[in-house]
């Protein structure tokens, strides 16, 4: 796999701390090089836990305990998919 | 610079944080106790009559204040979202052991850090049991603990919890009869009603803009490695010793007297420090924040939140009824049987509530 690009640096938010950890084995499973790390301020009041990754994002990803999904834009972050509640 | 600019508003947090502590002293409030969420919530339980401890009976503004200022905050920046409905009777349980391990203390992690400022050495076995409670919580979290997620709420869901607090300020204004006032101990020792709700307001919307958070910044740096929370922590540390240090030159009440016996609010029992701080430290991981964050949570809309500081309410009057809190000569019989089956209930809960990832 190519070295993934800034561009392509993305950020998902979770509604528990377990979401973010099932997500980052997922993507690290596809060969992604996510971490782990805090919520960034601007995307949530929440002191939780979000995952920063790289491959493009697949909506079949999704599971309840998902949030949101960022593209990283230097210092701002565009919404790129947020999960539907009912 | 962006780095410091990023931490900015958690260090001014933390030092805002600790100045208002070391004022409230000099105000007034008990020696080293400028906050204490534990000790305060246990006060007002006090307060209304849910137990007769009558050292410890006071509707304290302090806690009014955090919750309307982190609501303030909160709908100032719509921030204000109410949700709730995640395992509310685990949270109130765990709530409940963490004030039976922060009264075996004698202070809830904020306390542990303006007792560290304060000189009380005793408070340095708490921060050693507080850092191994959230370490064996950390393991918890890996192996998959989780409590599910919270659904949206009705707006009137999230408001209770400020409407209640609002309920309180008007009692303690108005001083009724059936309310209860200590005359003597630290429920006694009060700064004026306006100073501690506006240090209440001002720390309460600090609080909810920086995430300030005593059990987070151990958290994030021992499983993230990610020290930014922990910079708030490291403030009121700061703040508090040389604010101790000016009004201990300055004659007032407070100031930086180190040594292990005769501390303010305090016992010795080293090994009952530490175990009672294992206690609160596990059982904040689990519930995703601190007693402080709970209260700002539960100001800005979380009732699961709210849920967790009904629990530690709760807890207070059971502390105090059944003589489970230490006292200044240090830990009863009971409470050491408490925190001991705390351990045992809030490793049962993690062990029940985690699955694979």
């Amino acid at each position: 796999m190519s070295s993934p690009s800034p561009s392509k640096e993305q950020i998902a938010t979770f509604h528990t701390h377990f979401g973010a950890l099932s997500f980052h084995k997922r993507l690290r499973a596809l060969g992604d090089q996510a971490v782990m790390m805090p919520v960034p301020r601007k995307l949530s009041a929440s002191c939780g836990t979000c995952v920063k990754f790289f491959l493009p994002f697949d909506p079949a990803w999704a599971d309840e305990d998902l949030d949101s999904v960022y593209a990283v834009q230097g210092q701002d972050f565009q919404l790129l998919f947020q999960n539907e509640e009912a | 610079m962006s780095k410091l600019k990023l931490h900015l508003p958690v260090i001014l947090a933390g030092l805002v944080v600790g100045i208002a502590s070391v004022v409230l002293v000099a105000l007034g409030n008990p020696v080293n106790m400028g906050f204490c969420i534990a000790c305060f919530l246990r006060d007002i339980a006090g307060g209304v009559g849910m137990h007769r401890a009558p050292i410890v009976q006071y509707i304290r503004p302090e806690i009014i204040g955090l919750i309307l200022g982190a609501m303030i905050m909160a709908l100032a920046g719509k921030e204000f979202k109410v949700r709730g409905g995640s395992s509310p009777m685990t949270r109130f349980v765990l709530g409940f052991c963490v004030m039976v391990g922060a009264l075996m203390f004698l202070g809830c992690p904020l306390r542990m850090v303006i007792r560290l400022g304060g000189g009380d050495g005793n408070a340095i076995l708490g921060l050693i049991g507080f850092i191994i409670g959230i370490f064996v919580g950390t393991l918890f979290l890996k192996a998959g603990f989780s409590l599910k997620k919270s659904q949206p709420q009705p707006a009137v869901e999230g408001l209770l919890m400020p409407a209640v607090n609002v309920g309180l300020l008007i009692l303690v204004c108005a001083a009724p009869a059936f309310i209860f006032f200590s005359t003597e101990g630290p429920g006694s020792m009060r700064a004026p009603i306006a100073a501690a709700l506006i240090a209440g307001l001002v720390v309460g919307a600090i609080a909810q803009r920086s995430r300030l958070c005593m059990a987070g910044g151990i958290r994030d740096a021992m499983m993230l490695k990610d020290f930014h929370l922990l910079m708030g922590f490291v403030a009121i540390f700061v703040a508090v010793l040389v604010g101790n240090l000016i009004v201990g030159s300055m004659g007032l009440k407070g100031g930086f007297n180190p040594g292990f016996a005769g501390q303010a609010v305090a016992h010795t029992d080293g090994l009952w420090n530490l175990l009672g701080m294992v206690l609160v430290g596990l059982g904040s991981v689990l519930l995703g924040g601190c007693p402080l964050r709970q209260l700002i949570l539960s100001g800005s809309g979380n009732s699961d939140s709210s849920v967790a500081v009904l629990g530690m309410v709760v807890g207070a009057a059971f502390c105090h009824n059944f003589g489970l809190a230490s006292s200044t000569d240090g830990p009863s019989f009971a409470g050491k049987v408490a925190v001991i089956i705390g351990l045992v209930l809030v490793c049962a809960i993690g062990a029940g509530n985690t699955k694979k990832a």
